[in-house]
Parts: C-alpha cells; sequence; structure tokens
C-alpha cells in the first residue's frame, strides 16, 4: 500500500432515520397521525486507505453501501460516526476546501445545465471554481483530445445522448484539476465503444495526471481493466480489500489447468499420486490438485481454501512438467462476483450481532 | 352473448381502475407532510379565486347586469366543475412531465388505455380541498339564490357542471396532445389555468365583443360555467351568442372533449418516445 | 491558492456567467421567446379590457379612478413577468433539483448553494427587467399607462420598487426552500404562487379587498412586493405615506433575509443527513 493515503476513511458508519408505514388502509391512515421511525444501517464500520494515482473499485450488489460510502466521502453526508479524510480534509467540515480538491460525477445526474450548450456549463463552472483561463483552455483541449467533445459541445445539454453527456459530465467534474476523482456508475447505459473511451481517458487521468480514484461500477470488465485493488462492500460492510484475484481466490475461483504431458515420467509420477488417494494433491505446492487424467493428458484444479490463482497453478505446472498442449479454464469474473455477492460470510463474521443492533436501534 | 362479455370486461377495468386509485391513494397517504399541504393548496386555489370574484362583486355591482346572487352561482359552479375535473382527469396537465420521465413509454406496451393509465398514474389530494371549497360555495350559491329548483333546473345544473368539467379536460387534454412533442408546454397550461381562475368566474359581458368571443370560441372558457349559469338565471338572450349555444354547453363540453382525446389519440399515434 | 484566484477574479466577473444561465437558455430557444411576448401582450390587453369594463359604470372605487386602476393592473401584470421565468423547462427549479437528485452537485462546489441561488436570481431578474422596460415603453406610448405624476414620485417609486423586488426574492426563495421538506409536488408550487401574487395585489390591487383581507395582508410581506411600489406610482400611495411603507419593505427584508439564512443552513444540515 502506498504510504501517502489520499482517501482515508476510518471506521465510517451511516444511519438513516426513516419512517415505516404499517400494513393495510387503516395503517397507512394510522401512520398519517402518528408514524413509526425506525434505524437503518446502510453503511458500518467501513475501513480503507487509497494512494495518490491509484484507482479503487468500490464493488457491491446494490443497496450495499457504495453510494452512501462514496457521498460521505464527498461531504455531501455527514457519517454518523467515524472519520473520512480526503486530501488532508474531513469532507463536511470544510466543505469549500474539499469541493476545490475533489470531482465527482454520480451515474446518470448530470451536473450540466439542461437549456445550454455543454460548453457554456463549462465556463460556468470555471467561473465556480475560479480556474485560470489559459489553465482553463488547456485542460479543455486536453479533454477534447481524448474523449472528442468538441463534435457535439455546441448541442444543447437536453440534446445530448447519454453517452456524450456523461463525457461532458466527466470533464466538468475535472476542470478545476481535482487530486481526487469520485465516480459512481459513469458508465451505466453506455455503448462499449464509448465505454471503451472513457476507460481510457481515466486511465488517463490516473496513470498521467496522477489523480486518485474511487469508482463504483457493476461493469466486470471494467474492473478487470481498471482497478488495480477492489473492495467488496456488502450489508453496509467490507468485506473483501485487495486485488481483483483476491475475489476470485475467497469466492469460487474454480479454474482448470488441462495440459498433455510430454514426458512418460511424469505420467508416471501422477499415476502414483492418483494411486496415494483423495485428494491428489501435486506434491510441492499447495492446492493444486489432479482432478483427471486420461492417459498424458492432466486436468489440474483448485483444492482446498489455500488453492493458487490459475496463473499461478500455471507457473506451478509449467515449471514442474514439460508439456506439448496447454489450455486453461477460468469462471467468468461475473459468476465470481454473484457468488461474492451472494456469500453470506461478512469480513468479521458478525452478521447476527449487526442484524440485532440494527433492531435494538430501531426502537 | 358478446353483450355480456363487453359488459364483464367493462366492469373489469373499472374495477382494475378503482384498485389503482386506493393505491394510489394510499402511495399518497405515505408522505404525510405533503398529503396534508396537498388538501391546503387546493383549498386556498379555491379561496383565492373566491377572494378574487368576491372583490369584484362588491367593489362594482351590477357586474355588467348580473345581480351577485347570479354571478355567486357562475362562480360556483365553475369551482365544483374545475374540482371535478383535478380528481377525475386533471392528471393530462402533468403530459410534459411524464414524457420527460419516460413514464409514458411503458404505458404503450401495458394493456389498458394510455389516457387511462396516465389519469391513474397518482392520486390527485388537492382535489379533495378544491372539492371541500367548491361544495361550501355551490351550497352557499343554491341557498342564495332564489330561483325555482325545478326537476328540470337541477337536471340542467349537474349536466352544466360535468360539462364545464369537459370543457376544462378538454382544453388541457388538447394542450397534453402538444406535450408528446414539445416540453414546455407546462408554460401554457399554467397560464391557461391562471386565465379560466381569474376570467372564469364572472360574466365575460363587462369585456369588449371580441374578447368575450374569444373566450367562446378560441379558449371555450365560456363554456364551463358562464353559459350554464346564464341559462338558470335567464340571461340567456344577451350573452353574445344565440341562446342555443349557450343552452347547448354540456354538450359542447362533451363533443369538446370527445374532440380532444382524439387530437391526443392522433398525437399518441406520432409519438417517438423521449431520448435519455 | 484559493485567496490567489479570489483575488485574480473578483466575485462580479465569477458571477456573470452563473447570471446570465437564464438569458443565454432563452435566447437559445426563440420559440419561448415569441411565446412570453405573445402571453404578454394578450395578458395586458386583457386587463385593460377588464379593468375598463368594470369602471363602465363607476367612476371611482376604493380611492381608485379608472385611469389608476388600467395602469396600476398593466403594470402588474408587467412586473409580474419580471419573474415569470420558465426555469421549469430548463430542469432548473430547486424543485426539479430535489427530484432528479442533482441538487447533491450545488453542495460539492467551493460557493454556497446561497450565493449561486443569489446570482441566478439576480440574471433573471435583470433578464426579466429589460422584457418589462420594453413593455413598459410601449404601453406608455399606446397611451394605456400614464407616466407618474411627477419626479418625485418616479424617485421614490424606483426605490420602493427596488425594495420590493428584494423582498419579492425573499419571498420566492422561501418557497423554494420549502422544496427541502415538504413540497415535492408541482402543483402545491403553482398554487402557492397563485395565491401570493393574489396577496401581492397582482391581479387587483388590494384597495378593492374587504376590510378583512387588507389587515391580513398588513401583517403578511406580499403587499410589499408589488402593491406598495404600485401604488406609490399611480398616486394612491401619497409621497410623504410612502416612506412609512418603505421602512415597512425595508425590516420585511431583513426579516426574511435572517429567515431564509437560518433555513439554507437547515436545508443544507437535512441534505447532509439524507444525501440530497
Amino acid at each position: 500500500m502506498p504510504l501517502t493515503a489520499v482517501i482515508e476513511a476510518r471506521g465510517l458508519s451511516k444511519v438513516f432515520h426513516t419512517t415505516v408505514r404499517r400494513p393495510g388502509f387503516a395503517g397507512a391512515l394510522r401512520s398519517l397521525v402518528s408514524p413509526e421511525r425506525v434505524a437503518k444501517v446502510a453503511v458500518q464500520d467501513v475501513d480503507f486507505r487509497v494512494g495518490r494515482g491509484e484507482l479503487l473499485a468500490l464493488l457491491g450488489p446494490n443497496g450495499a453501501g457504495k453510494s452512501t460510502t462514496i457521498k460521505m466521502l464527498t461531504g455531501i453526508l455527514t457519517p454518523t460516526s467515524g472519520e473520512a479524510v480526503v486530501a488532508g480534509v474531513v469532507p463536511h467540515r470544510d466543505r469549500e476546501r474539499n469541493a476545490h480538491n475533489i470531482g465527482a460525477v454520480f451515474g446518470q445526474r448530470t451536473q450540466l445545465w439542461w437549456d445550454l450548450p455543454a460548453r457554456e456549463s463549462f465556463s460556468i463552472l470555471r467561473d465556480i471554481y475560479g480556474v485560470p483561463e489559459d489553465q482553463y483552455r488547456a485542460r479543455i483541449d486536453e479533454f477534447d483530445g481524448l474523449l472528442e467533445l468538441s463534435e457535439f459541445w455546441d448541442t444543447r445539454v437536453r440534446h445530448l445522448s447519454l453517452g456524450q453527456r456523461v463525457r461532458c459530465d466527466l470533464a466538468a467534474s475535472l476542470l478545476h484539476d481535482p487530486p481526487v476523482v469520485f465516480l459512481d456508475e459513469p458508465t451505466i447505459g453506455m455503448d462499449v465503444v464509448v465505454k471503451e473511451q472513457v476507460r481510457r481517458f481515466l486511465r488517463h487521468q490516473v496513470e498521467e495526471r496522477d489523480r486518485t480514484v474511487l469508482l463504483t461500477t457493476h461493469d466486470m470488465t471494467e474492473v478487470a481493466r481498471l482497478a488495480e485493488r477492489v473492495v467488496l462492500i456488502n450489508h453496509g460492510r467490507i468485506v473483501l480489500d485487495g486485488p481483483l484475484q483476491e475475489i476470485r481466490r475467497r469466492f469460487g475461483g474454480t479454474w482448470q489447468v488441462r495440459a498433455t504431458l510430454a514426458d512418460p515420467a511424469d505420467v508416471e509420477e501422477i499415476e502414483r499420486i492418483e494411486q496415494r488417494g483423495e485428494p491428489a494433491l501435486l506434491p510441492g505446492t499447495t492446492g493444486i490438485g489432479v482432478l483427471r487424467r486420461e492417459g498424458p493428458r492432466v486436468v489440474f484444479g483448485p483444492v482446498g481454501d489455500d488453492a493458487p490463482t490459475v496463473h499461478e497453478a500455471l507457473k506451478a505446472v509449467i515449471a514442474r512438467f514439460q508439456v506439448t498442449d496447454l489450455a486453461l479454464e477460468e469462471n467468468d469474473l461475473e459468476d465470481v462476483m454473484r457468488a461474492a455477492y451472494l456469500s453470506d460470510v461478512p469480513a468479521q463474521g458478525a452478521t447476527e450481532e449487526f442484524a440485532v443492533q440494527a433492531a435494538s436501534q430501531g426502537g | 352473448m358478446t353483450t355480456r362479455t363487453t359488459m364483464t370486461a367493462f366492469l373489469h377495468s373499472w374495477r382494475v381502475a378503482w384498485r389503482i386509485t386506493r393505491l394510489n391513494f394510499k402511495a399518497r397517504l405515505e408522505y404525510r407532510g405533503e398529503f396534508l399541504l396537498g388538501i391546503a393548496t387546493g383549498a386556498i386555489w379555491q379561496v383565492s379565486i373566491i377572494v378574487f370574484a368576491s372583490v369584484l362583486l362588491t367593489r362594482f355591482p351590477g357586474l355588467g347586469g348580473w345581480s351577485s346572487t347570479d354571478v355567486l352561482l357562475i362562480a360556483s359552479m365553475r369551482m365544483l366543475a374545475h374540482g371535478l375535473y383535478v380528481l377525475f382527469l386533471g392528471r393530462v396537465q402533468y403530459m410534459n412531465i411524464l414524457v420527460q420521465e419516460g413514464i409514458v413509454d411503458p404505458c404503450l406496451i401495458r394493456p389498458m388505455p394510455v389516457y387511462r393509465q396516465i389519469q391513474l398514474n397518482f392520486f390527485p389530494v388537492n382535489a379533495i380541498g378544491d372539492l371541500v371549497v367548491a361544495v361550501g360555495l355551490f351550497v352557499a350559491a343554491l341557498q342564495r339564490s332564489s330561483l325555482d329548483w325545478t326537476a328540470g333546473r337541477i337536471a340542467y345544473v349537474v349536466a352544466g357542471v360535468i360539462g364545464g368539467m369537459l370543457v376544462e379536460a378538454a382544453l388541457f387534454t388538447a394542450l397534453a396532445a402538444a406535450a408528446f412533442h414539445f416540453p414546455a408546454t407546462s408554460y401554457w397550461s399554467q397560464w391557461l389555468e391562471e386565465l379560466m381562475g381569474t376570467f372564469g368566474s364572472y360574466p365575460l359581458s363587462i369585456l369588449p365583443k371580441a374578447v368575450s368571443a374569444a373566450f367562446t370560441f378560441v379558449v371555450p372558457l365560456a363554456f364551463i360555467a358562464y353559459f350554464p349559469a346564464g341559462v338558470l338565471t335567464g340571461h340567456g338572450g344577451d350573452m353574445g351568442v344565440p341562446e342555443a349555444l349557450a343552452v347547448a354547453s354540456p354538450l359542447i363540453g362533451l363533443a369538446a372533449f370527445v374532440l380532444s382525446r382524439l387530437l391526443w389519440n392522433w398525437s399518441l399515434g406520432k409519438y417517438t418516445g423521449v431520448n435519455g | 491558492m484559493t485567496a490567489n484566484t479570489a483575488s485574480t477574479m473578483t466575485l462580479l466577473s465569477r458571477g456573470r456567467h452563473i447570471a446570465s444561465i437564464t438569458p443565454r437558455g432563452e435566447l437559445l430557444a426563440p420559440p419561448r421567446m415569441t411565446a412570453t411576448a405573445l402571453r404578454l401582450l394578450v395578458q395586458v390587453c386583457l386587463v385593460v379590457y377588464l379593468w375598463r369594463g368594470l369602471y363602465a359604470h363607476t367612476d371611482s372605487s376604493a380611492g381608485l379612478d379608472e385611469t389608476q386602476a388600467v395602469t396600476y393592473a398593466v403594470l402588474a401584470v408587467l412586473a409580474n413577468r419580471i419573474r415569470g421565468l420558465d426555469r421549469r423547462a430548463g430542469r432548473d427549479t430547486v424543485i426539479q433539483h430535489l427530484h432528479f437528485g442533482t441538487i447533491v452537485y450545488w453542495y460539492l462546489r467551493p460557493m454556497s448553494p446561497r450565493r449561486y441561488y443569489a446570482l441566478r436570481a439576480l440574471g433573471d431578474q435583470l433578464y426579466g427587467f429589460g422584457w418589462v422596460l420594453a413593455g413598459y415603453a410601449l404601453s406608455l406610448a399606446v397611451g394605456i399607462v400614464v407616466p407618474p405624476s411627477s419626479y418625485e414620485v418616479a424617485a421614490v417609486f424606483a426605490v420602493s420598487m427596488l425594495l420590493g423586488q428584494l423582498v419579492l426574492y425573499y419571498v420566492m426563495m422561501l418557497v423554494d426552500l420549502l422544496c427541502f421538506w415538504t413540497l415535492r409536488n408541482e402543483s402545491a408550487l403553482l398554487i402557492l404562487v397563485f395565491a401570493q401574487n393574489l396577496l401581492s395585489g397582482v391581479y387587483a390591487p388590494l384597495w378593492y379587498f374587504p376590510d378583512w383581507f387588507i389587515t391580513l395582508s398588513a401583517f403578511l410581506p406580499f403587499q410589499a412586493t408589488l402593491g406598495v411600489p404600485l401604488s406609490i406610482y399611480v398616486g394612491r400611495i401619497g409621497v410623504d405615506d410612502a416612506f412609512v411603507q418603505m421602512a415597512v419593505q425595508g425590516v420585511w427584508i431583513v426579516l426574511l433575509a435572517l429567515f431564509t439564512r437560518w433555513l439554507w443552513d437547515r436545508a443544507g444540515r437535512r441534505v447532509v443527513a439524507q444525501g440530497g
């Protein structure tokens, strides 16, 4: 992990108070007179740090607490407890200073002025953020080069397509050169070509401009292409924080390596391993087992909790055996994520305690 | 056999409409501040109009040769018609918003007439306030009036109020037909509502001929309450139009509504959807 | 860095673009401009006919003669135009920002929502003022409006009008701020605006209203927006009394400024508690 954390969340929690309605028609009338209030824990004890020039993807199913977390980090929401520090500023406490440090795009909500051409929205934002003219021009040129904005920036925003509008929104959020960028599902509903363009743009911003980006998305290809690191959040808690491979490892990262062995001696060795009985572990490795064998054709797969990733297994197999043919199969990332979302195992294994707490706060 | 099936289908569709209305009503109860405020705003709207009309009545007696009880009948009939319009057909006024928010698109693929789906989009809480004030004023107007309330007159008042509701619905439905293609119709519907509030509640005979003709044939708000109330109170001949036309107000209301619905359907046929 | 940019750009130049958002939007939509001109023209004609009709059998009512009443009514229509802008079409009303969730961006910028709101309003007012001046010049030329009786009256009117616009600005801000709590209903908003117009004396000078209504108005800020300046213009309030009325306007400005400031604060905290 980099030394300087640009985004830091320490024990962030958010509890919303809402009114619930009693069932039935009479219940609805009764709630009109005396509403019943309950507390709902949206985010609990979220801890993570993002370094300078790092892109972190915040993943999780709908309603897991991703947006709430982003809103607390941007300063729109005040945390119920815990602390957020973004570029050295506590966002909700020092809103104006924080505003200069961050840029944000919230999915399909546009910050552009509906009735004006997108370019005029840029100049309004230039004034609001007090961006010097020369820097403004330079940045507009840069963004135009990457996102091809000039094709449509003289069109009124109401007539832009979704992809065009979000591209303008991205540019708008970066006009004041913020070191930190928050993107809440920026590519939702875009076609593949535009998506790719936006990804290139984001990578450029991270790699060339050294910006720190926190991104939420449901697009796994995007995660695979962009994120070095992911934080998986579910039921308001962090389930996992690490590289994408870590998720594969934890949540049904099943894979198969099919190899045709060239050396008969190796085949005999495998045969001996098989005769030792289940599980047929490959000696000298951890978690690589022999699943099937047909003559020299062997299928390796993961065994046990600390099985390696498919790439590590591949390396191990090549290092050990001479092979004439090699193929690998891996679970689709989406399948892995499905398993991760559905898995009911929070990080600290405290599901029940969490539920009880939520209920007691509801009193 | 066919009559029986059409009958069941008819009853079924009304049951569905009723069920949706109940759900809509419950949905509005969810936000209690807004619910109570909705009723209040309906009442405020009507009271504002009463105050305005009463100002003209008390300050300028003999308004266009009408006694104040007669003018009160115009005002109360218009208000009742307006309240009923808001309750039953008022959602057309929100067409531009519904179109912009993409609510119309899913309506196109559901097995219920789109117009009815629009009307069932939400429950108009302010109609409650509207109607409470309107009924109060209407009762007051009936008590003051020296007319002999024969069965025929009662029937005509009922027909007049329903006709008035249909005229108002026709005007807003015609505007809503434009809302499929132009987003800025709210500007015009706001103006229309204001015009009806300020010019619909008293005799148009105080205005020059050209203007009252415009309110008869261009923006036909004369048919909402002025003509029917005039017929009832014996002003039939001096309203600037042939008496038969004034008497036919309820029918004209019906015809206008049917025409506006046809226009609306035609416009719906040309609807191409909204781009996000 | 922040101090540096703030010194290189004065607030005025920073605000210029924000203030010109509405005028730019309107200029880019010529049909909207045509609609505005048409509506203004028709509305002016209607009030002229209405008040001439009302005064057909009366010389003077509530201390106003026909010329005064017509002048008042035309000026009221024009002045109301200053803020009768259609920001809704531009999806830029507070209620819409709350509805679409775009209000969050107001709280993510290094300019407080209150200041942004003020700059937008200033631009709207200046733009609307252009329309008013054009309408006023035209009305003077065709003789439906008489000029103020003396330079003194004109000067006092100008000051009072400015104060009135400030009061109006705060009253409208109050309605917008209400949206943060309960008002998610567009029609409720329209009705409140109508009631506010009525109480301001837009539809009819408050002099005509019953005593209880005038007493009620004295305790509310609405008549300070238009009723007072226009009454000064037509001479219904003499120059000597005008200063007392202007002092009252000043008191309202201070009270409303403090109250709305407090509400902005609360609204901000509400957004912060619920996330917009």
